[in-house]
This record gives structure tokens, C-alpha cells and sequence, in this order.
């Protein structure tokens, strides 16, 4: 194989060649570098590349495999991730002109459970100032470019993680998801993200926009990639209290069950903000009727009205977003964009009572949600983003504003941020292009701790479609 | 100055020592109206004197899948 093909190759096909012997991780690594070096100048995807760190740890990597030693179903396989996680004496800015220069003082239990796996780590990507903003604006490192097509944005705020996965530049990558962070830049570039259930995963030594409602998860190619990772990093961290003890089930070996039998509600709301395209709505009444000739039993169904749902998460990311940047927004704000700043402000006016009765409304809101939407059914399919992906100019905030302009950002969240309230997993899979040829995500959303159903739907919807195999050009 | 603006202007000088000029504090005043009136009416619905924050971990770790 040449290098640029190793670069195409899905994740799970690299790391069983590397355990088989058939290629080094060197030479993956090396792929991946070389795909950066073409790809990086049109993405701007990454903020930090760590070549000979990279290709040292992937030496390291081959001389263990070598000496017989394999430390799991990742070993070797080079990954970057949203630079937001910390890495203990390492630089980690947060997107942000603030922490440019800031020393991690510890590592993310993610990135030391990847460490554990043997992933090799190609460098830290771009992505919204402190993980504030939908589109993959960034005015401290530059806006992230889809890869589909350059003027447009990758959606955020794991702007670099999308961008990279889809022009095969790294194999995965680790993004965060506080009102659709994964599965918006999963959606605009065409790959695969999973929240998975609030607590599944550890947040310790992640960037926080918001303790309540922040999700870590990966991105990758494919959805059995998407499988291994999370299995990787999920499990209870005693460094994170809110997260479960609940046993990882293999998630991967979970993935061969098929769809047929199961019960899938097709939701196509019709109402929030800029309401649902129909090129948009067309592609995931298409991607319905490809798991109903799978076996897959489909029925419409009616999610509930999220507006009070939707101001809840808004008053929980406000007042604990102003409590956290406080000393900062203090003593240097302008040190922030504008549309970063601006959106934290109304949490010094909340009375504590309303940021405390959001929380108390949560599981009112997921009993209600469960009982509804959710009702007799496995999964519900909803779209991730339900308009055509904008350009980076139109979706300028910082320069250009006005209602318009507002608006359109933010009906990005409109049909994933309910999702981070509920806590419940969702997985956003690509199911085809919209009008601009970029890509359209889908979304599955089931019940807490259901993770290896939504991967069975979407590992069987991408064993019927090759959506996931387009490669930007 | 309106009522809105002139009690969001208090908490800023006096509970929370920012100064925010008066066309921001009515932006401010606007916004947390709009959020504060959500949470108050969707807890007036559905919240009692048991409603513990705590209750939406165990409530997930109760609705899993077996």
C-alpha cells in the first residue's frame, strides 16, 4: 500500500493491519503527516501538529508489538484530538488567546486511557473558543474550513476533530458535545460522532463549558471505529463523580445484531427555528426507508415541544459558564470573541432558584421524553442539522451579526441540544449531501446507557449505503 | 432606563461589581426575562418540595436498558 492509501483506510482496518503485521504504525503515522501536510492549509483543522512526538510514539509502539506486547484493539493508531484536552506539562489553549500559553497541570482521563490503548497522538485541533459556538469560527486560530468545501463551516464547536476525520488526516478524534459539539461537526463533514449517555465517559482534564450538560466522544469514519474508541475511553473515572459504574459492554462485538425487528421513530420536526429543509428531511426519510427494507419496523413519531427544555440548558450553560470564566471576564474580556462573551453574560443576572429548578426539571423532562418520543420504540431517527450547511461568512457573528444572522446560528442546536438535557446517547451518522454537496448527518437517539443500539442501526445502515466512504476531494 | 433594565443595572453594580453600559444591561434584562419566565413556568408545572437535582442520575441509571 502507498502511503496516501494507508491514510484512507478506516481505523479499525489500520490497527488490525498493525496487529497483524502487515504495516507499522510508523507508516500510518507517516500517512496521516502526509495528509496533514496536504490537507492542513485548506482545513486549518489543526491548532498543534506533533510530527516526531507522533512518529517517537509510534516507534515505540511497533518495537512493543514486536516484543509481543499489544495493548489493545487500538495499538498504534494515530488519533488527534480537540485541543481542550489536557495533557499534564503540555500546552493546551481551549481555542482560546486566553490559555495561548497555559501549562496543563494534569493528563484527561481520556487521553491516559487512549495512552493505556497505545494510540498514537498526531497533535491538538482546532475548534470554538472554549467549545462556545456552533459554526468553527475561531478569530484566536482561524476558522476551521469543511473540507467538502472550503468556504462553508464544519459546524462546531469540534470544528478541527470533523474537519480532520473527513479529509483523512487522522484515523479519529476526540471531540466534546455540550448542545451538539460532536454531532454537528460529524454532520457538516460527513463522518460519525457519538454523545453517548451523560456520565459514560469521563470529563476529568477537559476543558468545561458546562459540568451539567458536557459529553466526551469520538469521531471517526466509520461506525464500528466509532464503537472501538468509545470502549476505549468510557468506564467510571473516580476523578469525575458524575460518572457511571455501569459495566462498558463491548460495543463492538454488540454490532452484528442487524436491525431487523427493531422499532425506529422517524421524526421530522417541521417547526424551530429556519424549521427543516426539505432536501434535509428527504435524505432522512431516505436513510428511514433503507433501514425499513433492513427489517427495521419505522413510525412517525412527535418529539414533545423542547422549548422550556431548550431555556433550561441555556440557563445551566450560562450561569455555569459566567461562574467559571468570572475572574477572567473580569479582569481581561477582551481577550474573548464577542459572540463567546456575550453568550455567558446573562448568567450573573439568574437568580440562583431558576439555575437550581433547571436542574430539578431535568429528569422531569427525560421521564417526559421517554415516555413520549421515546415510547415503544429502540431509537428515534431525527436529522443533526436541519438546514444546508451555511457559508463561513454568512454565519459570522463576530463581524457581521444582525437577526438573520443570529438566527441561522442558532437553529444549528435546534435539534441537538435537547439531547444533552435529556443526557440520553445520540449518534450522528452521514446519509448523504445536501444541494451544496455537503454532507447531510443523521441521528439516532436512544435510551440511557443504549449505546450498542444506536452503533447496530448505524453499523447496518452503513453496511446498505457508502455515504461514509466519499473522501473530500 | 426601564424597571427591567434599572434592577439587571443593580445586580451588576452592587451583587456583582461588573459595569455593563445601559444598552447592554437592556439587552441583558431581555434575556434573562425570557429565561427566568421558561424555568418558572415549566417548574410551576411539573416541580414539588421532593424534586432533588440528584434525581436525573438516578433516573438514568434506572431507565437503562437491562
Amino acid at each position: 500500500m502507498r502511503n496516501d492509501d494507508l491514510a484512507l483506510e478506516d481505523l479499525s482496518a489500520i490497527a488490525d493491519a498493525i496487529a497483524a503485521g502487515r504495516i507499522t504504525s510508523v507508516e500510518a503515522t507517516e500517512a496521516c503527516l502526509a495528509r496533514i501536510e496536504t490537507w492542513q492549509p485548506r482545513t486549518n483543522a489543526f491548532i498543534r501538529v506533533l510530527k516526531e512526538k507522533a512518529l517517537a510514539q509510534a516507534r515505540a509502539m511497533d518495537a512493543e508489538l514486536k516484543a509481543g506486547k499489544r495493548r489493545g484493539p487500538l495499538h498504534g493508531v494515530p488519533m488527534a484530538h480537540k485541543d481542550m484536552y489536557y495533557r499534564k506539562g503540555e500546552l493546551s489553549t481551549g481555542g482560546s488567546s486566553i490559555r495561548k500559553d497555559w501549562i496543563a497541570p494534569v493528563t484527561a482521563t481520556a487521553l491516559q486511557k487512549l495512552d493505556a490503548a497505545g494510540v498514537v497522538e498526531l497533535g491538538f485541533l482546532n475548534m470554538a473558543e472554549f467549545a462556545a459556538g456552533p459554526t468553527g469560527h475561531n478569530v484566536h486560530f482561524g476558522h476551521c474550513k469543511n473540507p467538502w468545501d472550503e468556504k462553508r463551516v464544519t459546524g462546531g464547536s469540534s470544528s478541527g476533530s470533523g474537519a480532520s476525520v473527513a479529509a483523512r488526516m487522522t484515523y479519529g478524534a476526540l471531540g466534546s458535545d455540550t448542545g451538539g459539539s460532536i454531532r454537528m461537526p460529524a454532520a457538516a463533514c460527513g463522518v460519525v460522532g457519538m454523545k453517548a449517555t451523560y456520565g459514560r465517559v469521563s470529563r476529568a482534564g477537559a476543558v468545561a463549558r458546562s459540568w451539567s450538560l458536557d459529553h466526551v466522544g469520538p469521531l471517526t469514519r466509520t461506525v464500528r471505529d466509532n464503537a472501538r474508541v468509545l470502549a476505549a475511553i468510557a468506564g467510571h473515572d473516580p476523578a469525575d463523580s458524575t460518572t457511571s459504574e455501569k459495566p462498558v459492554p463491548d460495543y463492538e462485538a454488540l454490532l452484528e445484531g442487524g436491525v431487523a425487528g427493531l422499532r425506529i421513530g422517524l421524526a421530522l420536526p417541521s417547526d424551530g427555528p429556519g424549521g427543516l429543509d426539505a432536501g434535509i428531511g428527504g435524505a432522512i426519510q431516505t436513510a428511514a426507508d433503507v433501514l425499513g427494507k433492513l427489517g427495521a419496523k419505522i413510525s412517525p413519531v412527535t418529539l414533545p415541544d423542547f422549548t422550556a427544555l431548550y431555556r433550561a440548558a441555556e440557563v445551566m450553560v450560562k450561569c455555569e459558564a459566567a461562574a467559571m470564566h468570572r475572574p477572567w471576564m473580569e479582569k481581561t474580556p477582551e481577550l474573548y470573541a464577542n459572540q463567546v462573551r456575550t453568550r455567558m453574560e446573562a448568567g450573573f443576572f439568574i437568580p440562583a432558584t431558576q439555575y437550581i429548578d433547571a436542574l430539578r426539571l431535568r429528569a422531569h423532562f427525560v421521564a417526559e421524553f421517554l415516555a413520549t418520543a421515546m415510547d415503544g420504540v429502540d431509537a428515534v431517527l431525527l436529522p443533526a442539522i436541519p438546514f444546508p450547511i451555511p457559508t463561513i461568512e454568512e454565519t459570522d457573528t463576530e463581524n457581521k451579526g444582525g437577526p438573520a444572522v443570529l438566527k441561522m446560528v442558532a437553529g444549528f442546536t435546534g435539534l441537538t441540544r435537547p439531547f444533552n438535557t435529556l443526557g440520553i446517547p445520540a449518534l450522528s451518522v452521514p446519509c448523504g449531501f445536501d444541494r451544496n454537496g455537503v454532507p447531510i448527518g443523521m441521528q439516532l437517539v436512544g435510551r440511557p446507557f443504549d449505546e450498542a443500539m444506536l452503533y447496530r442501526i448505524g453499523h447496518a445502515y452503513q453496511g446498505a449505503t457508502d455515504h461514509h466512504t466519499r473522501v473530500p476531494a | 432606563m426601564d424597571d427591567k433594565t434599572r434592577t439587571a443595572a443593580g445586580i451588576a453594580a452592587n451583587l456583582q461589581g461588573i459595569k455593563y453600559d445601559d444598552k447592554r444591561l437592556a439587552e441583558l434584562a431581555a434575556e434573562v426575562e425570557l429565561l427566568n419566565g421558561a424555568v418558572r413556568e415549566a417548574a410551576a408545572q411539573r416541580l414539588t418540595f421532593d424534586d432533588d437535582p440528584a434525581n436525573f442520575a438516578s433516573l438514568m441509571a434506572r431507565e437503562a436498558r437491562k
